[in-house]
Parts: C-alpha cells; sequence; structure tokens
C-alpha cells in the first residue's frame, strides 16, 4: 500500500483517500466540522486546513512585519489546503501540527464562535460540542468581537421530531448532505449570505423522513436537538454500551447511552459498523430504546379465575413449573425478539427436556408494529425482527408461526404451551385460543402474548443482559449489558434454567460463554461488538 | 533535717461548715443568675443560647444557598446540572425539564422542575456558585441553615431556596441576557428575526 508522511508518521493509503480519510482509517484525527466519513466532502468549515510540503508549495505572497526594520516586508508564505478535500499522492509530506496550522485553526475557531451564542448551559450537545473540544485544544482564547453578535430564529420546529437553532448553526451543511446523499430527500437546504446564513426546511415541507433523528446525531454543534432527548440528561453522566438495534432484521450496531445512577437508558446512537449500517440508524429504531423502561413487566402474573394477578417472581416460576409439569402434549414458541441464547435454552428445556414437539415462532409482522413498518433501500429491513434468523438457527429448522399454533389448539393437538416474548404477528383477539391451554409466558414487556397466557414469568430486555442477535445477512452480532435488570429479574436463559430446576430438569449452563459454545457456531459467532 | 509546718488555725466557724459552704453557693448562684437573667453584656459563659442567639458572621462568611430570580420572579437556573456535576458531595438533584408550549421561553430554554440540595451533605465549599454558569446559585445570603430536629427539614426544594434573599436583601440577579418581551430580544422564530 502506498503510504504518505503525516506529522511524521507513515500513514497508508488507497488511492483516492483525502488525507483526513486516510488519516481516521488509521485513527489519527484531523480537527474538522464539514467533513464527515460517510457524507460528500463540502469543505467549507476550514477547520481542516492543513500545511503541504512538496517541491513547489503553492506560495502566497503576503506582508509581514519584520521587527529589525521595524517595517512591513514583502515575503511569501506556503497556502493551507483542507486536508478533506485534497487527495494524499505517494511520498507527501503533510504538516498539521505546525505554527502555521495552529494559528489557521485558532482563527477559524475564533470566527466560528463569533456569532455563536455561547449558551452551553442550555445546550443539549454540551459535553460532546466539537466547538467545546476543538476551543480548548485549538483556541484557548477570548474572541476580540466586543460587539452584539448577530441574531438568528432559535427553537424553529423543523418537523416533528428536530428543533433548529440557527443561532447555534456553523453552516457546516452536513444535515443537508445527509438527507440528500443518505436519505434521497433534499428537504432541507441553506438560505440567505454570509451571516444570515441558516438552514431552512423545503416549502410545504417538514423534516419528517424515515432518518430524522440522524440529521440530529450528523450535526456537530447543537443546533439541531431532538426533541425526544432534548432537557433530559446531560451526556457526561452517560456511560454506553455496545448494542444492537431491535427494530429490525438489519440489526444496526448501536451504543446504547444510559445514567448507571439511575440505571436508566436515555437513548440509542449509532455505532459505526461499515458492514451492516455504516454510521447510521432509523428514527423507529432510534426510539426502541422506549421499551426497556415503558410498558414493562416488573412482577410474575398468574392468571386466576379469568383475572391476572400480580405476584412475585417466584411465585410465577413455582405456578410455571406446576403448567409445564403435567404437559403431555408441549407447544414450544420461540421468540424473533429474544436473543439466540435465550431461544436456546428455551429449545434445551421444552424440546429435550419436556418433550416438545410442536415448535412455532413468534414474529412481528409489518403490520403489527404499532405504526406500521415498512422496509427501505437504505437500511429498514422489510422484517421487523431483530432475529428471526437466529431464532430459527437455534431451533434447528423452520418454524411454523403462531397463527398454526392457534389452529392446533382448536385442532386439540397441544396442551400445554411455553412460549418467550411478548410480540406476536396476531393480534389479542386472534390469538384468543393461545388462552385455552395453559400457557407459560416469558417477557420483558406486556403484548399480545403475555396477555394470552396463564403464567407469566418477568424477564430482562436487551439493555439489561447480553446476547446476540443474527441479522437478515446471516451475520451474528454480540452486544453487552448496559443497566442491570430491576427487582430481581434475570434474563429468559437463566430464567429457564431455574423453571427447569423447579420441574426437576437439570440445565447445566452457568455462565454465557457455555451457553454460547453449546450454540451452533453460526449464531454465536463475535462479530461487530467491541 | 526535717521542718516542722504550722498549722493554719481553725476558728468555729471554719469547723462547722456551714459559713464557707453558704459563701460558695453564693458564688454558684451569682453566676447562676448573671449568665441566666442578668444583661448579657454581664455574662461570663463561652456559650451562647443558640437558636434564640447568634453571633455576629465575619463579613467573608457565605452562608447557606439560594437561587436567584429573574425580574419576572422564574428561577435563573437553567438546570445545565453544572453545579451538581461539581459538587463533591453529591448533595444537588435536579431534573430539568421544558417550559409549556404557552411560554415564551418555550423551545429554547429549560428550567429546574425539581431543584434539591441536601444541607446535611453540604460541605459548604461553594464549587456550586463557581460552576453556576448563570449566576442561578449563590452563597451571599449570611445565614446558616437554620437549626431543627428533623432531617427533611434540611432537605431544601426550589421553593425554599428561592424564598431566601441576599445579604443585601434582593431576590433578582442582574441578568446579562436577553429576556423574551425585553426590547433587545432578538426573537425566537423566522418572523421576528428578520
Ligand atoms: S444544523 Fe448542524 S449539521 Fe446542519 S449545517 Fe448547522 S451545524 Fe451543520
Ligand atoms: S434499520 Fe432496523 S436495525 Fe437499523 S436502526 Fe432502523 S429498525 Fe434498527
Ligand atoms: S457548597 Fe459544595 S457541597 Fe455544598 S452543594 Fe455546593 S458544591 Fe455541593
Ligand atoms: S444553579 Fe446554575 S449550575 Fe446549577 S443547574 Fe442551575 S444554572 Fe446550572
Ligand atoms: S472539514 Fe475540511 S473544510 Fe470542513
Amino acid at each position: 500500500m502506498p503510504t504518505f508522511k503525516l506529522d511524521g508518521q507513515e500513514i497508508p493509503f488507497e488511492p483516492g483517500d483525502t488525507i483526513i480519510r486516510a488519516a481516521w482509517k488509521k485513527g489519527v484525527e484531523i480537527p474538522h466540522y464539514c467533513w464527515h466519513p460517510g457524507l460528500s466532502i463540502a469543505a467549507n468549515c476550514r477547520m481542516c486546513l492543513v500545511e503541504i510540503k512538496s517541491a513547489r508549495p503553492m506560495a502566497l505572497p503576503i506582508l509581514a512585519w519584520d521587527e529589525k526594520k521595524k517595517d512591513y516586508v514583502e515575503t511569501t508564505k506556503n497556502k493551507l489546503q483542507p486536508a478533506c478535500q485534497m487527495e494524499v499522492t505517494e511520498g507527501m509530506e503533510v504538516v498539521s501540527k505546525g505554527a502555521a496550522v495552529e494559528k489557521a485553526q485558532a482563527s477559524v475557531q475564533e470566527f466560528l464562535l463569533l456569532n455563536h451564542p455561547v449558551d452551553c448551559p442550555i445546550c443539549d450537545q454540551a459535553g460532546e460540542c466539537k466547538l467545546q473540544d476543538y476551543w480548548l485544544a485549538h483556541q484557548k482564547k477570548l474572541k476580540r468581537k466586543d460587539t452584539e453578535p448577530v441574531h438568528k430564529p432559535k427553537a424553529v420546529r423543523f418537523g416533528p421530531t428536530i428543533v433548529y437553532d440557527a443561532e447555534r448553526c456553523i453552516m457546516c451543511t452536513r444535515c443537508i448532505r445527509f438527507c440528500d446523499e443518505v436519505v434521497g430527500d433534499h428537504v432541507l437546504d441553506m438560505r440567505e449570505r454570509g451571516n444570515k446564513n441558516e438552514i431552512c426546511v423545503s416549502p410545504g415541507r417538514e423534516l419528517d423522513h424515515a432518518y430524522t433523528l440522524m440529521t440530529e446525531h450528523v450535526c456537530p454543534v447543537g443546533a439541531l436537538t431532538s426533541k425526544d432527548f432534548r432537557f433530559k440528561a446531560r451526556v457526561w453522566f452517560l456511560r454506553s454500551a455496545p448494542g444492537v438495534c431491535n427494530g429490525c432484521a438489519t440489526g444496526c450496531n448501536t451504543w446504547v447511552d444510559y445514567d448507571p445512577r439511575y440505571q436508566r437508558v436515555y437513548r440509542l446512537r449509532p455505532r459505526d459498523n461499515e458492514e451492516v449500517n455504516k454510521f447510521w440508524m432509523c428514527d423507529a429504531g432510534m426510539m426502541t430504546y422506549k421499551r426497556f423502561h415503558e410498558d414493562r413487566i416488573l412482577t410474575g402474573r398468574v392468571r386466576q379465575e379469568g383475572r391476572v394477578v400480580e405476584v412475585p417472581r417466584d411465585v410465577s416460576i413455582e405456578a410455571a413449573s406446576k403448567v409445564l409439569e403435567k404437559s403431555q402434549r408441549l407447544a414450544v414458541v420461540f421468540s424473533a425478539q429474544h436473543t439466540n441464547e435465550d431461544n436456546f435454552v428455551l429449545g434445551k428445556l421444552g424440546r429435550e427436556h419436556l418433550g416438545g414437539t410442536a415448535l412455532y415462532l413468534a414474529a412481528l409482522s409489518p403490520e403489527s408494529v404499532p405504526g406500521g413498518w415498512k422496509g427501505d433501500a437504505i437500511l429498514r429491513h422489510p422484517d421487523p425482527n431483530p432475529n428471526r434468523a437466529g431464532a430459527t438457527a437455534v431451533a434447528g429448522g423452520e418454524l411454523r408461526s403462531t397463527a398454526d399454533l392457534a389452529a392446533d389448539i382448536a385442532a386439540g393437538k397441544i396442551d400445554a404451551i411455553l412460549s418467550l416474548g411478548w410480540a406476536a404477528g396476531e393480534s389479542v383477539e386472534q390469538l384468543a385460543n393461545l388462552a385455552n391451554v395453559p400457557h407459560v409466558n416469558l417477557s420483558s414487556n406486556i403484548g399480545p402474548l403475555t396477555q394470552v397466557a396463564t403464567v407469566v414469568v418477568p424477564v430482562a430486555t436487551t439493555a439489561e443482559a447480553s446476547g446476540t442477535f443474527v441479522n437478515a445477512k446471516g451475520m451474528a452480532q454480540q452486544f453487552q449489558r448496559a443497566v442491570n435488570a430491576p427487582l430481581g429479574i434475570k434474563s429468559a436463559w437463566e430464567t429457564l434454567i431455574e423453571i427447569g430446576k423447579r420441574v426437576g430438569r437439570e440445565i447445566a449452563f452457568a455462565k454465557l460463554p457455555e451457553v454460547r459454545a453449546a450454540m451452533p457456531a453460526t449464531t454465536s459467532a463475535v462479530a461487530a461488538a467491541s | 533535717m526535717a521542718y516542722a509546718i504550722k498549722k493554719p488555725g481553725r476558728t468555729v466557724a471554719d469547723q462547722s461548715y456551714v459559713v464557707e459552704a453558704v459563701k460558695g453557693l453564693g458564688v454558684t448562684f451569682k453566676r447562676f443568675f448573671q449568665n441566666t437573667i442578668g444583661p448579657a453584656e454581664n455574662r461570663k459563659t463561652a456559650t451562647i443560647r443558640y437558636p434564640e442567639e447568634t453571633r455576629e458572621y465575619p463579613e467573608r462568611f457565605r452562608g447557606v444557598h439560594r437561587l436567584t430570580h429573574r425580574v419576572d420572579g422564574s428561577p435563573r437556573c437553567v438546570a445545565c446540572l453544572c453545579c451538581s456535576t461539581a459538587c463533591p458531595a453529591q448533595c444537588i438533584y435536579i431534573e430539568p425539564a421544558e417550559y409549556e408550549a404557552d411560554d415564551p421561553r418555550h423551545g429554547y430554554e429549560r428550567y429546574p422542575r425539581v431543584f434539591v440540595i441536601d444541607e446535611l451533605r453540604c460541605i459548604f465549599c461553594g464549587f456550586c456558585v463557581e460552576a453556576c454558569p448563570c449566576d442561578a446559585i449563590r452563597m451571599d445570603t449570611g445565614t446558616h441553615v437554620p437549626a431543627s430536629w428533623k432531617r427533611e427539614h434540611f432537605i431544601f426544594d426550589k421553593e425554599t431556596l428561592m424564598s431566601i434573599p441576599g445579604k443585601d436583601g434582593t431576590y433578582v440577579t442582574a441578568n446579562p441576557r436577553h429576556e423574551p418581551g425585553d426590547p433587545t430580544h432578538p426573537g425566537l422564530d423566522r418572523d421576528k428575526a428578520h
């Protein structure tokens, strides 16, 4: 691979790479605002200026103050070039830390902050704002302008999810380029000139495509804020765990941002993975974090004389084991929303130990997702389940649907059900049949399956347990626990082992790696999880 | 060689103890009345009758926290959590919230829905005051936390903190920000901004 020199360090590049991209691939950061590895080059912020040492540098004639002569003298200086736009050539020498570059960086910072209100206390970007970081790294000085800054609109509603603050915007056009190039919807543009520049929404339109929250994430400053996250938390309190989105079969890689003090998840952010989601996520996917805390099942539930009674977890496990002990013709319902580990241990208990031969898969259908679900050519997969492939693989073959299960119950082929997860493609009415036989359900949230169950045992959500999903491309991706499950709740596979013990069937897994080691290889491979 | 030491002679009065005991009691009672019902300046005690009486604090004594007001009476605090981040005792709890849709500050500013300082945990280091970018929390009251017999009384909520004036008797802070409504305010939407 050809190389070039950046501040004395040899850096390899592929033909066509720009300086900033080659450095970024090597893990070296050149300060930048408008450049984003997933977007086209705008080269309008000028933060990435570097000095290029070549045989004939582009020299600019300038006047410089000469102390000895006490006068200005004519001299030249090397023209700095934007590293985001400059293609690398073999043997090129680039200086990104010299005096000239530092001066340029400080000047760009000062320029960007001329009219930028320093309302960091209110701004949601505080703590992860490039302006703050680079000011400390490259300027550390007050601006010299002391007149009133130019005022622009604040708190402009861009659409149902995004609020825009024109005063904070540094006109990097990342949001415009993201909508254009990634979403293919030219809904944002720029208007006015100079210090009246602002981003605007196309007339008659709103920023309302399926990827609006990403515009907030590409914005390097606090100009775009998401209505959902605004004012809720400060990022310096949050920790991040690597996750995998629960929204569809694409399996976008996420950072699960949670507050360790309150054990609460506040947002999902895309985690870069070139092979799955590049740098992006869809709105619906980012909102799946709500499921971690809303509509949760935190106690056991037992149906007594038609009424649902909340009972402690232990009691529900006891009730579950009573149901399972008596069963002769058990139906085992795998879940396309649960991890491979959960589904695998479910198979162990339901098939090997309890002799269930009727196997089904509970999966959401596009119509059953609240608000509907449509795939697209960007990220969203038509299947709104994160782990259909994995559940099918650990079950060892094609599974029948929950609608088939209802039919089998009507035909009298089933005398008990052991099901995993809350999600099903059918409504409660369509599944009413499932309530006719004793039905044990392990679930973290309220859904159609929990509503037709006789006994519900609470289990952890995907933020509260580590696990593996297999996406539509067949990639097994591991994710890690972010928060602790409340009230002694355990992950589904641990709970299944507990139930197994109660019915006298020992399943010998104590730790997650042991479960993984026993699973089919294609479902446990470590993929992007870092 | 041994010295012969002459013992002091004892009178009958000494011998009976009564007179001397009464004399001693007299001193005790004199001090007792002097320190309890007599004028304060005559007292000869190292202690004071707290909380009825307090000592004059030095000029530089800061005192307990307060939250300053805007001119319109709303809290100056924007719930940035800088103070609670800086607090080494971790005794400040804040829940930020957005102003209601009909409020002129809706959308661009936030406020503390809940602001609580646990004064029992506080070590009065003043870091919170240093950290506040809005001059919203101050320790310029010159008073201390009043004595109480209940833990709950030391948990100061937003209303309590806003009800304490500064040493100069003011609640409002000089506020360099443009507020919606004042003529210098640039406006919050496109119609007003240009
Ligand atoms: S809103 Fe953000 S992303 Fe868009 S141009 Fe302004 S600073 Fe850049
Ligand atoms: S495309 Fe699918 S996996 Fe990716 S963020 Fe959206 S819902 Fe989640
Ligand atoms: S004075 Fe110190 S300990 Fe007390 S609230 Fe402020 S920062 Fe915390
Ligand atoms: S008192 Fe000051 S530092 Fe504390 S949250 Fe309010 S504005 Fe921020
Ligand atoms: S990053 Fe190169 S000009 Fe903005």
